[in-house]
């Protein structure tokens, strides 16, 4: 009896089934697809330089923008959006080299990111390097 | 001619499924290489502001750092206390940087904070070295 029953089990083929591989292999597919979140964001570049601040980094000839809030001052005089982009364009900082592309940008505490990002966006178009100018402290 | 119809639609056409499962296993893998696990802040409150000077972002980013509504910082999808500890993270990021096109830092920020909280964070990761990604939307026209 013992002899028959071994003799059984050396023929048993030991098969994995694999029948089932495509449809498992199928529904991982699907829950990929289902749960991936394919993301693009929209974004401007800025290239911001570090370094410490001194009394020298700050010469009479860097063109400055200042954000007073909903204002922006160019060089001390107020312009508008477009008016800035106008005078940026002027400036050509896409061909100048090293320091002459900086442009200063300050800020005064009630500014809000928005108009930050405007002038950011606005420099970076015009392929100027932004540095931004830290309040002093009192 | 009636036998060879009938021989013709006895006919059993099958479709050959033996590779589907190797097909299939394949997709999987490339969808698991292509894809990338997201490491910002899901669900951020922030409305981004808007500009016409956006481009879309093809650039890999080595840190992503995010401030909400509330003026809550993220690196990474992780909150942070203050502008210092994104400067010492994004710093950690970049330390094994060889080239500006790994220094990439992803920036997102509520339209309508002031500068006392935006301000600093974006110091941080200019004196971290890294090269600044604004979020920013298009005008919907």
């Amino acid at each position: 009896m013992r002899q028959k029953y071994s003799k059984e089990k050396k023929h048993r083929a030991g098969e994995i089934p694999t029948g089932s591989f495509s449809d498992i292999a199928f529904l991982l597919i699907i829950y990929f697809l289902v749960a991936t979140t394919l993301l693009k964001v929209n974004t401007i570049s800025a290239d911001l330089p570090s370094g410490q601040k001194t009394p020298q980094a700050r010469t009479d000839k860097t063109p400055t923008v200042k954000l007073n809030g909903p204002q922006i001052l160019f060089n001390d005089k107020p312009v508008d959006l477009g008016e800035l982009e106008a005078r940026l364009a002027v400036l050509e900082l896409a061909k100048a080299e090293g320091s002459k592309k900086v442009i200063m940008l300050e800020s005064t505490s009630n500014t809000p990111y928005e108009n930050y990002f405007h002038a950011l966006a606005a420099i970076s178009a015009n392929g100027g390097v932004v540095a931004l100018v830290e309040e002093d402290e009192k | 001619m009636s036998r060879k119809a009938q021989r013709n639609k006895r006919r059993k056409v099958s479709v050959p499924i033996a590779s589907m499962g190797d097909i299939a296993f394949l997709l999987i893998i490339f969808f698991l290489v292509c894809s990338e696990v997201s490491k910002e802040k899901q669900n951020l409150k922030a409305k981004m502001p808007v500009s016409e000077h956006v481009d879309e972002l093809e650039k890999t980013v080595a840190a992503r750092v995010s401030i909400d509504q509330d003026g809550l910082i993220y690196l990474d999808g992780h909150l942070v206390e203050n502008a210092k500890d994104v400067e010492w993270g994004v710093k950690a990021l970049l330390a094994n940087t060889v080239s500006d096109e790994q220094r990439h830092v992803l920036f997102k920020c509520d339209a309508q904070l002031p500068k006392e909280i935006f301000e600093p964070v974006l110091q941080a990761v200019a004196e971290a070295g890294g090269i600044l990604q604004a979020v920013g939307t298009l005008p919907e026209n």
